[in-house]
């Protein structure tokens, strides 16, 4: 079954996530490809993120697919205007890519490029009504397209940023704009994430849509508090923190601490999928896919 | 025929629209300015985002804030500022306006950077600004009952 086809039957779906490399070896996406065939529906590559140079999602998601492995493309508004952004999206249908993620892109001075000029033309929710016409035949001109691409629509969500009504508010406009699939970002606060899902439920919007839950399974204490300081928008209990800091084997409570999360956001009213993103630590997915089948 | 998702630069202004556009740019800046900071955006939506100019954004974002937005509601290209839609979304409440924040707002028409929104509004370029909303909670409610 493809990933579309598991969320129209309203599947519990499974995704992955694959930074492309920063280079041109395609070997690297070659590689990373076995951890995630046959234990993910589909792998998200990320496209250029943190502003930072990458090898082009597109590419990779073609490679993926020769793979045996169905990819998700994100879209970031950053780098590229209406024009490329269509146009780039054609040729993604053209390639056989069905998924794309639209996002608003992390600014241009957290990268490697801080002098870089951003773009931002259209915002996420924009892009979201952008590849929606398309779907429909149209390009943004209002040009009729001989071939209509038929993009499987993703979008980002923060359940974890302020204003907390402003995020529903922005959930609600994604939905209406098109998009059939949500993505979060990670959970390591279940109570407030249960929060903003029973507040989507009170809303109805799980019904248009697939909610998946991010979950991010963390190697060190380290990584958690740079997360906690220097990324903006996430938000960790000290629960966890405590926990990765007394662990003797942080990597294992690492896979632990994620299996639970797992677990709990799974019996959340309203929650269609897990979306997995190990930050470089991909090879951990299969580990942790076999270990909540476990349980 | 495709939904109306981008601000449409047709017609184009002529020389003489220019022109006066021109001209009024200067009243309006004299209050736009130092009120609301306008950037100059051309096509104004202050009037439903609280009467906080959106195009502060470093993003430019129309539709609502990014993912970034820090606990204490700080911007997170420049942490020492308050997120634009941080303040927007508390002003709209604070003025019963929250409604206003449920509208998908359409792909900006760059070719009306740095022309006067009144002229927009008064050809019809762009939308006119809301009034008094009333029934800001019921409105809200109906939002998102029937438009989905
Ligand atoms: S014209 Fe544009 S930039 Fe100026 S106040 Fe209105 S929305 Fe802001
Ligand atoms: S935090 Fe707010 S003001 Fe800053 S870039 Fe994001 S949306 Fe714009």
């Amino acid at each position: 079954m493809t990933f579309k086809e598991k969320i129209d039957a309203g599947q519990f779906v499974w995704c992955g996530e694959i930074g492309p490399p920063q280079s041109c070896d395609g070997d690297v996406i070659r590689n990373k490809a076995k951890y995630f065939k046959g234990f993910v529906d589909a792998v998200n590559i990320t496209d250029n993120q943190t502003a930072i140079v990458r090898l082009s999602s597109i590419a990779s998601a073609r490679i993926l697919l020769d793979e045996g492995v169905e990819p998700i493309i994100q879209v970031t508004c950053r780098d590229r205007n209406r024009l490329a952004i269509q146009s780039d999206l054609l040729g993604a249908a053209a390639l056989g890519i069905t998924n794309v993620l639209c996002l608003t892109g992390d600014y241009q001075t957290f990268g490697d490029n801080p002098e870089a000029r951003g773009v931002f033309d259209l915002d996420s929710i924009q892009l979201v009504a952008a590849v929606a016409q398309m779907n429909s035949g149209f390009l943004l001109s209002g040009t009729e397209m001989k071939k209509a691409p038929e993009f499987v629509i993703g979008a980002a969500a923060n359940p974890f940023a302020e204003p907390f009504e402003m995020r529903l508010i922005r959930l609600y406009k994604k939905i209406k704009a098109g998009a059939h699939f949500l993505q979060t970002q990670p959970v390591f606060d279940l109570e407030l994430f249960s929060r903003w899902m029973e507040r989507a439920v009170a809303m109805g919007l799980h019904e248009k849509t697939a909610i998946l839950a991010g979950v991010m399974p963390v190697r060190s204490a380290r990584a958690l508090l740079h997360m906690k300081e220097h990324v903006p928008g996430v938000k960790i209990s000290d629960e966890y923190i405590d926990r990765m800091q007394q662990a003797s084997d942080p990597k294992e409570e690492g896979v632990k601490m994620a299996v639970e999360i797992i677990e709990a956001v799974r019996k959340i009213p309203g929650v269609r999928g897990i979306h997995l993103m190990p930050v470089m630590w991909e090879s951990i997915t299969p580990t942790i896919i076999q270990e909540t089948r476990l349980t | 025929m495709p939904k109306e998702i981008v601000s449409s630069c047709k017609p184009p202004l002529t020389a003489r629209e220019r022109k006066i556009s021109h001209l009024l740019r200067f009243f309006e800046d004299l209050i736009k300015v130092p009120l609301f900071g306008c950037q100059k955006c051309g096509e104004c939506i202050l009037s439903s985002t609280g009467f906080v100019c959106c195009q502060r954004c470093p993003k430019r974002l129309r539709n609502g804030p990014c993912g970034g937005t820090g606990q204490d509601g700080s911007c997170e290209v420049y942490p020492e500022r308050k997120c634009v839609w941080y303040r927007i979304y508390f002003r709209s409440s604070r003025l019963r306006r929250l409604s206003l924040l449920y509208k998908l707002n359409k792909i900006h028409n760059w070719n009306l950077e740095g022309t006067s929104a009144w002229l927009n509004v008064f050809k019809k370029r762009i939308d006119a600004p809301v009034g008094l909303v009333r029934n800001d909670k019921q409105k809200v409610k109906e939002q998102i009952a029937d438009d989905l």
